[in-house]
C-alpha cells in the first residue's frame, strides 16, 4: 500500500474536489493507496511519511508555504495539480506587490493573514509531477496514480490543445470562425473540451512547456483584428508572465 | 478498363444499393468543415465538397486506435474490421491512401490497417479545384488505381470507371442500373476534365525540387516561418500521407488497460528524441525544415509525400501556404 496525501493550499477547491468526482473509480485508487490526509473528503489526518503528495493551489500566505514545505519533505514523489499550482493561475496573474494591493483593497498596508504574493508552487519547491488545467481532467490524475501504483513514470504531455482538437474532428474556431483560441500554444490533456462547445481555448492549461510560439500567436490575433490590449490579457490570465516575447 | 453509365434517375437507388457492401461513409458538410459521416441518404451528401478536414486515412489508421487490451493479466489483440464503403473520394486522397499502402502494407505489414483496407470499397468522385488544391502539379489529380468504382460527373449522370475485381462485382450486381458509354458521354467527361485542369490557381514547381532542397538546408526562409509557425502540428493532424503514430497506455480499472495510438506530429519536441535523451530536431527551425524535406525529398524514388490536396494550407492558423515556402526556398537561392 502507498501513502498518499492531498494538500490544498489557496484556491478554488476545485482541484480537490474533483479528485472525488472521480467517484467508483476511488475505489481502484483505494486499492492502491492509503490516504493519510485529504482535508476535503476526512478530517482523518495522520503524520507519517508519504510516497505521493499531491498538492493543489498557489502559495498565497505564510501557512500554504509551511504546508507546502511539510508536503514536500514528507514525500517522495509531489504532484503540483491544478494550473495555480503550476502556473499560478488567475491569482498569480494579479500585479503589484503584495503590501501595495492590501492598501488598494483594505485602506491599510498591514497583513495580518500574513498574505504572499500568490505564485505557483513550482517557484518554492521541486515537482515531480505537473499536471496543470483549471480544471484539469479527472482522468488525467487518475492515470498518473495508476501509473505511479503500477511502478510506471507517468508520461508527460507535450503537445497543444491542437492535437487532441483534431483527433475529436472538431471545426476550428481559430481558423473556420475567427474566435481567439490559444489551442496551438497552450498544453493539451484537456481533450479539446472548449472547441467542442465551439468556444475558443482561453489557455488554462499554461503554456507548451517547450517552445511555444506567443509572438507568433500574437500576430494571427491581431490579424484578426483583436486589439493587442485584449491579446495580453488573454496570455497573461493563466500564465502570469510566461507567455511573454 | 470497364466504363459504363449511371444516369441521374438511377443514382439514389445506385447509392441505397451500397450498403449491401457494407456501411457506407460519404462527405458531409459540418459547420464550416466537411467530414466523412455514415450516411443513410444520399441527400445528406455533399457531392461537390472541397476536402474533409481529417483524410479517409482515418478509417485505416484512425485518430484514437485500441491496439490492445490488457484482461486478466493478457494481452488481447483489439480492433474488429467492419466492411466499409467510403463513397466520395477524391483522386488525391486516393494517392494518399496509396502511399499510406507502402508504409503499412508492406512487410512486417500492419494487421490493423491490413484488415480494414480489405475490408474496404473505395467510391472516388470527380471534383473541382479550389484555392487550396495543387494535386495537378504533383500528378495526384487523376487515380489510376486505388479504387472500385470511380464516378465523374457527367451533364445528366455519372461516368462510372470499374477499377478493380470487386469494382466489377458491384456493376454487375446492379447491371440494371448502367447503360453504355455514348460518344456524347466521353466527349462531356473530356470536356470537364480539360475545364478541371484550367481551373487550378495553384502550382508546385516541382523542378529539381531534391537538389534544390540539397542546397538549402541553411536558407533563411527556414528561420522566417520558424517565428511564424506555431508549431501545433495541425498540418500533421489533416494529412492524408503522415503516417507517425505515439502508443500509450491507458488505465480503464485498477487491473485493466488498453494500449492505444494515435496521431502524432513531428513538431512536437519529443518527436525526434530517442534514448539517452538526444534529439534529433530540439527547435522548432529543425522540426519545420524536417516536414518539408519529409513530404518533398526523403526519397525520389519512392515519389513526393505530398498529394496536393491543400488540407495543411487550409488548416494552418498562422497561414503557412506549402507551395510558397518552397517557392520561396527556391527564390532565395537563385
Amino acid at each position: 500500500m502507498l501513502k498518499l496525501g492531498v494538500f490544498e493550499l489557496t484556491d478554488c477547491g476545485g482541484c480537490a474536489l474533483n479528485i472525488l468526482f472521480l467517484y467508483e473509480k476511488l475505489f481502484d485508487v483505494v486499492k492502491f493507496y492509503e490516504i493519510k490526509e485529504f482535508h476535503m473528503a476526512s478530517s482523518f489526518k495522520e503524520h507519517d511519511h508519504l510516497d505521493v503528495a499531491i498538492v493543489t493551489g498557489t502559495v498565497s500566505t505564510q501557512r500554504d508555504l509551511e504546508l507546502l514545505k511539510h508536503a514536500r519533505s514528507h514525500s517522495n514523489y509531489l504532484i503540483a495539480l491544478g494550473t495555480c499550482a503550476t502556473h499560478g493561475s488567475v491569482q498569480g496573474g494579479v500585479e503589484g506587490k503584495i503590501r501595495e494591493k492590501l492598501e488598494k483593497v483594505y485602506g491599510t498596508k498591514a497583513n495580518p493573514m500574513k498574505a504572499l504574493d500568490s505564485k505557483p508552487i513550482t517557484e518554492y519547491v521541486a515537482v515531480d509531477y505537473a499536471l496543470p488545467g483549471c480544471p484539469y481532467d479527472k482522468d488525467e490524475i487518475y492515470q498518473v496514480l495508476m501509473n505511479i501504483a503500477n511502478g510506471v513514470e507517468p508520461p508527460k504531455k507535450d503537445y497543444p490543445v491542437c492535437i487532441e482538437c483534431k483527433l475529436n474532428e472538431y471545426e476550428c474556431v481559430l481558423v473556420k470562425k475567427g474566435i481567439p483560441c490559444l489551442g496551438p500554444i497552450t498544453l493539451g490533456g484537456c481533450n479539446a473540451i472548449c472547441v467542442k462547445s465551439g468556444l475558443g481555448c482561453i489557455g488554462c492549461r499554461g503554456p507548451l512547456p517547450k517552445d511555444a510560439n506567443p509572438a507568433g500567436e500574437f500576430e494571427i490575433l491581431k490579424e484578426l483584428g483583436y486589439d493587442e490590449e485584449y491579446i495580453r490579457k488573454k496570455f497573461k490570465t493563466f500564465a502570469r508572465g510566461e507567455l511573454r516575447w | 478498363m470497364r466504363y459504363v453509365k449511371l444516369p441521374n434517375e438511377n443514382f439514389d437507388e445506385f447509392f441505397n444499393s451500397l450498403k449491401n457492401w457494407g456501411k457506407v461513409y460519404a462527405p458531409v458538410k459540418q459547420g464550416n468543415i466537411y467530414t466523412f459521416k455514415n450516411v443513410e441518404k444520399l441527400s445528406e451528401v455533399s457531392l461537390n465538397y472541397t476536402r474533409t478536414m481529417l483524410p479517409p486515412k482515418k478509417f485505416f489508421v484512425k485518430p484514437r486506435d485500441e491496439m490492445l487490451r490488457l484482461k486478466d493479466s493478457r494481452w488481447e489483440k483489439c480492433g474488429e474490421a467492419e466492411k466499409t464503403v467510403l463513397f466520395g473520394v477524391h483522386s488525391c486522397d486516393i494517392h494518399g491512401l496509396q502511399i499510406l499502402d507502402k508504409v503499412y502494407l508492406d512487410e512486417p505489414a500492419d494487421p490493423y490497417y491490413k484488415e480494414r483496407r480489405e475490408n474496404s470499397i473505395i467510391i472516388g468522385i470527380s471534383c473541382m479545384p479550389d484555392e487550396y488544391c495543387f494535386c495537378k502539379s504533383l500528378g495526384t489529380d487523376f487515380a489510376m488505381s486505388g479504387f472500385d468504382l470511380f464516378l465523374h460527373e457527367l451533364p445528366d449522370g455519372w461516368l462510372v470507371r470499374v477499377g478493380s475485381v470487386r469494382g466489377h462485382e458491384i456493376s454487375w450486381a446492379n447491371e440494371e442500373l448502367f447503360e453504355e458509354v455514348s460518344e456524347d458521354d466521353l466527349k462531356n467527361f473530356r470536356a470537364f476534365e480539360e475545364r478541371r485542369a484550367k481551373a487550378f490557381k495553384k502550382k508546385l514547381n516541382k523542378e529539381g525540387l531534391a537538389d534544390m532542397l540539397d542546397l538549402a538546408y541553411d536558407s533563411p526562409v527556414w528561420k522566417k516561418y520558424e517565428k511564424i509557425c506555431l508549431g501545433c502540428g495541425n498540418c500533421n493532424m489533416v494529412c492524408p500521407t503522415c503516417r507517425c503514430y505515439e502508443v500509450c497506455d491507458k488505465w480503464i480499472n485498477a487491473y485493466e488497460a488498453v494500449r492505444e495510438r494515435r496521431y502524432d506530429s513531428c513538431f512536437m519536441v519529443s518527436h525526434g528524441l530517442v534514448a539517452g535523451g538526444h534529439n534529433f530536431r530540439p527547435t522548432r527551425l529543425d522540426r519545420f525544415r524536417h516536414r518539408y524535406y519529409c513530404k518533398n525529398y526523403f526519397d525520389p524514388e519512392a515519389g513526393f509525400n505530398c498529394v496536393g490536396c491543400g488540407r495543411c494550407d487550409e488548416f494552418c492558423p498562422a497561414k503557412i501556404e506549402h507551395v510558397k515556402v518552397l517557392d520561396e526556398v527556391r527564390e532565395a537561392l537563385e
